[in-house]
């Protein structure tokens, strides 16, 4: 409005001071103009008012709270020998997630996952700040994250199709997954015009330490010892429907295995030594999702192979891994409708469990989407270890999700 | 021979250069798409995630998109959180800083538009899938298209001010087009007003604002929440009672209640497409035929 004052006394000033040298109509023809001038300013300021403030509306986020949420993952076993919960608990609130996400400044966006259950207390499961303006397209994150390892290890438990992790997973990275906390790093490639993604990570140490084993020296003691990791995700469209991603994955680190000091330990209660693992592996996902039929029909295949390496000692006392294992799933879901989906998974492995023993289990899904935030699913699974009296199991989950919605999973 | 290589090369190194000059624009929907091609003509190089007819909100990251996004100018996005299922997983994983909010190029449409159904009081999901922020389908009225327009012109004029004039110019020529057809189907638009009928979803009610039809009720009981039969019912005696003749529906929902209801109260079932593309079987491809369409078939259904 000032501007719009101001212009208009100069006019006025300017249209005064040629009115005194000429003619009435000039003098009129230039006040027309004036005013029309004015009027142009105004509009001009009314559309710049409108520019700048758009509709008025109250501000979305006024103390700037990072968004919470919460996920609880609540598990029956009704399988008919007896719980095989680890707590021998027939129902159980297994655990409750809770997310704090924001974006701390222009450079860095914070993530905070908090897994509570009975068992573990308060968990830090992720924590994590992710730099956003990083050159080169780069991205990194430094914190405790899930390890960009395996299609399946990087969804959060609750979140899976299944109520637990594929057995290869369980077995060979950890039952909730194999998180480090470290430094993670990420390029997209794409020189051959599909997507390809390099993650590498260089984390404290490759997977959690056993509380039975106790070693002289913790792994990271010289950084010979810290987990590396390595991924390549490779994704291709086959049609507006159709996707394959194709990826590989490698880890290595050292980690504790028992050893036999008999009565001279190098330090009390040392029981255990240090040993180089590695893993490597490679995992496919087919999607199909016709995209006008989209809320109600889809179709996701995958599979994973992994293969473990572990370094031999060939002291009598030794008692860690003396071979290798391998491991691997298969998986499929169908989207029935737009709240059921049925899917199937089978597992194989040589199970370090049972010595490289094989291990297969089959297992069927059926799952109920009430909403996108809530989901109840049964489970019924056939497991046969080799040498071992085969086990039915029969399962029942419920999540809950409230909170901001989140990025669905893909 | 020389000359035939040399003109080649001249025309491939011409049109490089010309392809490096546009903005890349990144948009959410082909409606957005549209009317940024709109705007920007031969000065922009524009490309869509979500396709026509397929329900925007449930998109899929793909990560061929990321691709598309990295080198983005502009991502350009409804906003009112119909995105929100993955948007923020393509943006953060595009790496480009300039379509992270708050860049230059991050272009939150809902912004320049008065949205409805702005939450009031507390709202909560047992309110089904509610957008507090107000319901994103705000493209189905004109005056919204004239605003989008408005809106990529100036972002358009902001990143490429040499072109200024000539985004300024196209869009002009859309509103004049636009205008030109509001004129033609005001006919119309007579027959639809105040004319009870009942919609799937709550996406039309931008085009009922716009239309004057009255919407008397809606297939789902909550936004995003599917009929049940109870519902059902009591849809089916409002719709006696209030006269509704058609129920508009979307291309990606499942027809089949919805033919339930109109075999019980003789009601015609109505696919509009709510975007650019809506239907796989016609060719809409263009805001403004979009409006023409559905005004059109709206207006014959209730003849």
């Amino acid at each position: 409005m000032k501007r719009v004052i101001i212009v208009a006394t100069l006019l006025a000033g300017v249209a005064a001071q040629l009115g005194a040298q000429q003619p009435d109509s000039v003098r009129a023809r230039q006040i027309r103009d004036s005013i029309e001038l004015v009027r142009e300013l105004e509009r001009m300021r009314g559309d710049t008012t409108r520019r700048a403030m758009g509709p008025q509306l109250p501000p979305i986020n006024p103390r700037l709270m990072p968004d919470l949420s919460a996920i609880a993952d609540i598990v029956g076993d009704l399988s008919p020998k007896g719980s095989t919960q680890e707590d021998a608990t027939r129902f159980a609130v297994r655990e409750v997630e809770l997310a704090i996400a924001a974006n701390v400044d222009p450079y860095f966006r914070a993530d905070f996952i908090l897994g509570l259950s009975d068992e573990e207390g308060i968990a830090i499961e992720e924590a994590y700040g992710t730099a956003l303006a990083l050159p080169w397209q780069l991205q990194a994150r430094i914190g405790r994250f899930h390890m960009p390892v395996g299609k399946q290890n990087t969804t959060h438990r609750a979140e899976l199709h299944t109520l637990e992790y594929p057995y290869v997973i369980q077995r060979f990275l950890g039952a909730e997954g194999l998180k480090g906390t470290g430094l993670w790093i990420s390029k997209i490639l794409a020189p051959f015009g599909f997507y390809q993604e390099l993650q590498v990570t260089a984390v404290d140490r490759f997977g959690e330490a056993d509380e039975n084993l106790l070693t002289e020296n913790p792994p990271n003691k010289d950084l010979a010892g810290l987990g590396l990791s390595a991924r390549l995700r490779n994704y291709w469209d086959f049609s507006e429907s159709t996707n394959l991603e194709l990826s590989a994955s490698a880890i290595t680190g050292k980690r504790e295995q028992p050893f036999n000091f008999r009565l001279t330990p190098p330090a009390p209660d040392v029981n255990a030594v240090l040993a180089r693992q590695a893993l490597y592996g490679a995992d496919l996902t087919f999607r199909w999702r016709p995209l006008q039929q989209g809320l109600y029909k889809s179709f996701i295949a995958q599979a994973e192979f992994i293969r473990q390496l572990n370094a031999r000692d060939a002291d009598p006392d030794y008692l860690g891994p003396s071979r290798d294992f391998s491991g691997a799933y298969g998986f499929a879901r169908w989207q029935v409708s737009r709240r059921l989906h049925v899917g199937g998974r089978y597992d194989w492995l040589e199970d370090p469990e049972l010595a490289g023993e094989t291990f297969t289990a089959g297992s069927g899904y059926l799952e109920w989407f009430p909403s996108e935030f809530s989901k109840l699913v049964l489970a019924y699974e056939h497991a046969m270890p080799k040498g071992v009296t085969a086990t039915n199991r029969i399962l029942l989950q419920a999540t809950f999700a409230v909170g901001p919605h989140r990025p669905h999973p893909f | 021979m020389f000359h035939r290589v040399l003109c080649a090369s001249l025309a491939a190194v011409t049109i490089t250069a010309t392809a490096q000059a546009q903005l890349k624009i990144v948009t959410s929907t082909t409606d957005l798409a549209d009317i940024a091609k709109e705007v920007g003509g031969s000065k922009v190089r524009v490309s869509h995630v979500s396709e026509g007819y397929q329900d925007p909100h449930y998109a899929e990251a793909k990560p061929s998109f990321i691709l598309q996004m990295r080198k983005a100018d502009v991502f350009a996005f409804v906003g009112l959180d119909l995105e929100i299922g993955w948007m923020s997983l393509l943006v953060d994983g595009s790496r480009n800083s300039k379509i992270r909010p708050g860049g230059s190029g991050s272009v939150d449409v809902s912004q320049a538009i008065n949205v409805l159904d702005r939450a009031r009081g507390p709202v909560d999901r047992s309110q089904g899938d509610v957008h507090p922020l107000g319901n994103p389908h705000y493209w189905l009225d004109p005056e919204n298209g004239r605003r989008i327009a408005r809106l990529f012109a100036r972002k358009f004029s902001e990143l490429d001010p040499k072109n200024a004039a000539a985004y300024e110019t196209n869009r002009k020529a859309f509103e004049d087009r636009l205008n030109a057809a509001e004129v033609a189907w005001q006919q119309q638009l007579a027959t639809i007003k105040n004319k009870p009928v009942v919609a799937y979803h709550t996406s039309w009610k931008y085009l009922a604002e716009y239309t004057g039809m009255n919407i008397v009720g809606f297939m789902e009981p909550k936004p995003g929440v599917p009929p049940s039969p109870s519902h059902l019912a009591g849809l089916i005696l409002q719709m006696k009672r209030t006269g509704a003749k058609i129920i508009i529906m979307e291309p990606f929902y499942n027809r089949k209640d919805a033919d339930f209801v109109a075999s019980k109260t003789g009601a015609k079932v109505v696919i509009l497409p709510p975007s650019v593309g809506g239907l796989r079987n016609q060719k809409i491809e263009d805001y403004i035929a979009l409006m023409k369409y559905d005004i059109g078939l709206v207006a014959d259904s209730l003849r």
